[in-house]
């Protein structure tokens, strides 16, 4: 690899590649710039999802610790490379959720809940960094206000109670602001196809 | 045939986000195996799920985060083990296979030309899953739920409310909902069931099959 892919990457194709790297030959110099930029991030994604500072750390390991596991079975031509690594600490995250109420399960049992049979539509799912940037484009036609609702989607309940304490607003707000912020993001991604 | 009736993108988005429980995770999965369109949007909130984590603002990892795990790497690919899934439900078309491979109880008779077969999830979900099973032409006695039920047919029909519910529509049920519900005629009707609360039968008739339908 060259200069070009020194320090973090930030595009969407370059962790495409470094995830390939990985796959193919176990590179662990292309892993790395994935962990430093995706394993901060994880952690901040599992510390608003309710995790302490402990906690949300170690589950940002496994996540990419999966990344490293996995990488074979990522396709760029189905999934975004980031839209792929938020499945993983998603899945983990429900996973931990419910060792934390007593109900064993593994992580492959959480996997195969989210696996899906029937084939996809082609003009319902698309191309991996197509959708990406499809996305990444509806997302900016957004207020910052709408970004920070359909952020608050993707943590628990008792999270949206936390930020509607934090923002100031009844949480009864919170859902509907999320509500209308999604519809548009709806009409977004259908205008975009 | 095409499905009319969908989860709310509420519902699908929580979906995706993972953040429903486990009951109304398995009525949703039972939906999208049907239905292309859904699924289509749940790739989409996951799609944005990836954009939102990439845009997180980082929180410091260990200075050591990244060399702890290092020693783990070299272990042998993770293979998920190559479990071969249980079919507890292997007569009951359309249900996801992380479904079919539940503990489930054998058809309980509750009423005339009614059927329950509970799913078990062995956790504290406090959503109940159950299939059920009607004869054609049967007319559910008219009831209110205590919490929200949501239903996604597999086989057969009913109408709720003038409208017709066929094989992958998803019905949600709300605590405000009174509900009449009539089975279609030409076939028995399946319907995967993740109910919270209770139901609760109107009528004379109604308290007295209540203390059947409390299972």
């Amino acid at each position: 690899m060259g200069l070009a892919m020194a320090g973090e990457p930030v595009t969407p194709q370059e962790w495409s590649q470094c995830l390939s790297a990985v796959a193919t030959h176990q590179d662990r110099a292309a892993f790395a710039r994935l962990f430093e930029y995706f394993a901060p991030r994880v952690k901040t994604f599992m510390r608003r999802s309710g995790a302490d500072d402990a906690a949300a750390e170690e589950l940002a390991q496994e996540t990419l610790l999966m990344v490293w596991r996995k990488a074979a079975q990522f396709d760029p031509a189905t999934a975004g490379a980031g839209a792929w690594i938020f499945t993983i600490a998603r899945n983990l995250r429900v996973d931990a959720l419910r060792r934390e109420r007593g109900v064993s399960a593994r992580a492959g049992d959480i996997d195969a809940e989210f696996l899906i049979d029937g084939a996809p539509t082609p003009d319902a799912v698309l191309a991996g960094q197509q959708a990406d940037a499809r996305v990444r484009a509806a997302l900016k036609e957004l207020s910052a206000e709408q970004k920070r609702v359909i952020e608050l989607s993707f943590y628990q309940e008792r999270a949206h109670g936390d930020i509607a304490a934090v923002l100031g607003i009844p949480l009864g707000t919170v859902k509907s602001r999320l509500r209308l912020a999604m519809s548009k993001l709806r009409i977004l991604l259908d205008d975009l196809s | 045939m095409s499905i009319q009736h969908h989860p709310s993108e509420e519902l699908l988005t929580a979906f995706a986000a993972g953040t429903l429980d486990r009951g109304q995770h398995i009525a949703a999965a039972t939906h999208l195996g049907h239905c292309p369109a859904c699924r289509g949007w749940v790739k989409s909130v996951e799609n944005v799920g990836g954009a939102v984590l990439a845009e997180l603002p980082p929180a410091p990892m260990a200075p050591d985060a990244l060399s702890r795990i290092a020693p783990r790497l070299a272990e042998a690919p993770h293979q998920s083990a190559s479990r071969r899934d249980g079919d507890s439900l292997p007569d009951v078309p359309g249900l996801p296979a992380f479904v079919r491979a539940l503990p489930a109880e054998p058809w309980v008779w509750v009423a005339p030309s009614l059927h329950v077969r509970r799913i078990e999830l062995g956790g504290t979900s406090p959503t109940r899953v159950f299939l059920l099973k009607s004869g054609p032409g049967t007319k559910l006695l008219p009831h209110t739920h205590t919490g929200f039920e949501l239903t996604c047919v597999l086989t057969g029909s009913f109408t709720h409310d003038n409208r017709r519910y066929a094989v992958g529509d998803f019905d949600m049920g709300t605590p405000e909902d009174e509900h009449e519900i009539e089975i279609g005629t030409d076939e028995a009707c399946i319907s995967l069931v993740a109910m919270q609360g209770t139901l609760r039968l109107k009528g004379v008739f109604g308290r007295l099959l209540q203390p059947l339908i409390s299972f």
